[in-house]
């Protein structure tokens, strides 16, 4: 906070034009989603209110702000030689905790947008679970996939 | 079941091991004056890894669906029946490293047509930035299945261009309000008057029969063309005793998260609708 809160000074100094000046955005990526160790033809599924497996992003921004938050997120991952291995997203796979606690969020639908307000400090954290369905005859090798976030500033 | 081992693995999307990764935006709205033309954003990686951004423009603007959620509509190629700046402003640089602990300007630059009418032109700037990224290493057995997802965040932040006299205004109609177990769902019609947005603050007053305030509630908003928000709020105490209660609802250009320079005035709109808890 003090480094953020340094630059933003400096920003002034230097004339940079915050015209609306109030505490920056700031959008993290904290833990990623972690399926462990799976097994050929078994799904593994992980909640978004596992502690060491879901997926987090910390939203820092102005007190009380409302954001929408939206997701893209990937059907499959592409493994080797073009191989795919099926993810899935369901309702309440998503989470939504202004105190950032992991065992307070409001459930949502990751396939759908929705609409936050940071707490009365200014912060909020986005929790992620999925499911992750090998094949019976899934390839070896590393399988890669993007997961977006979208944070969009309201109004 | 030795294949079954063999092909076992340990599946990481990104790995718990990933360091916090993003980038600080600043300001969170941007008003542009047709005097000056131009703005900027800074951007600020507060972490220990380069992080590599992308910008892009949109045109949208927040909307309701029919429950009353909020949603940005966005338009690919809007015409000339919709305020959008997106043909005529600019960003640049369009893809940037922000290196550990640095930062980083993006500079807008209007340069609207001749003969502009006068008004309020939106766009939507897009910062796009690599949130994350575990290396997929680690597992002796080749036969293992590996996989890293790579996070990315997507900020979308207003730019508003401003060109001679603006005004704006709200008309408020059909509120209605109703108590849910421990909530208070309210929904009105907001209809955006004048040639700018409305940027303000709902703020909702329930009340006994008495006028006795019970508890208050305001919530930022923004009003481009036409919506419906539905709010939920909690209300303190969390159960209301059977009878008749009174919500206020009042909608003002007063925002604490906005320089006041840039908030545009325009009169409250208000109205009272009664609750009934049976």
């Amino acid at each position: 906070m003090k480094r953020e809160s340094f630059i933003l000074i400096a920003a002034l100094l230097l004339g940079v034009p915050l015209l609306a000046q109030s505490r920056p955005l700031t959008v993290t990526g904290v833990r990623g989603l972690t399926f462990g160790a799976v097994l050929p033809g078994v799904p593994r599924i992980i909640l978004r209110t596992d502690p060491a497996n879901s997926g987090q992003f910390d939203i820092r921004g102005p007190n009380r702000k409302q954001v929408l938050l939206s997701f893209v997120l990937p059907a499959a991952m592409i493994g080797p030689g073009g191989a795919l291995m099926p993810l899935s997203f369901r309702a309440g796979d998503a989470g939504y905790s202004q105190s950032q606690l992991i065992g307070s969020q409001v459930g949502f639908d990751p396939r759908q947008s929705f609409t936050a307000t940071l707490s009365n400090n200014g912060r909020g954290s986005v929790f992620v679970g999925g499911r992750a369905n090998p094949a019976t005859n899934q390839r070896a090798g590393a399988y890669t996939a993007t997961i977006t976030l979208t944070v969009t500033v309201l109004p | 079941m030795r294949r079954v081992f063999a092909v076992a693995a340990i599946l990481t999307l990104s790995g718990a091991a990933l360091d916090a990764q993003g980038v600080m935006v600043a300001p969170h709205a941007v008003f542009i004056d047709h005097r000056l033309r131009g703005g900027s954003v800074l951007l600020y990686n507060p972490g220990t890894e380069p992080v590599e951004v992308t910008i892009s423009t949109i045109f949208g603007y927040p909307v309701t669906d029919s429950t009353g959620a909020i949603t940005l509509r966005t338009v690919d190629a809007p015409d000339s029946t919709l305020p959008s700046s997106l043909a005529w402003i600019q960003a640049f640089p369009r893809r940037l490293t922000v290196g550990p602990r640095e930062r980083q300007t993006v500079r807008l630059l209007g340069r609207p047509p001749v003969g502009l009418a006068d008004g309020e032109y939106w766009l939507r700037m897009v910062i796009a930035a690599q949130a994350g990224r575990v290396p997929i290493s680690g597992v002796a057995d080749t036969t293992a299945i590996q996989v890293g997802l790579t996070l990315e965040v997507r900020t979308i932040i207003g730019v508003n261009y401003r060109k001679g006299p603006v005004t704006t205004g709200l008309a408020l109609s059909q509120l209605r309000a109703q108590i849910v177990g421990d909530s208070l769902i309210t929904r009105a019609r907001l209809e955006r008057r004048g040639n700018a947005a409305f940027i303000g603050t709902i703020r909702q007053t329930l009340m006994d029969s008495a006028g006795r305030v019970l508890d208050s509630y305001q919530s930022p908003i923004g009003v481009y063309i036409t919506m419906e928000p539905r709010l939920v709020n909690l209300i303190s105490p969390s159960r209301l005793g059977r009878g008749r209660y009174w919500l206020r609802y009042e909608v003002v250009t007063e925002r604490e998260d906005l320089d006041p320079t840039v908030v545009l005035k325009a009169p409250a709109v208000r109205d009272s609708v009664q609750v009934v808890v049976p």
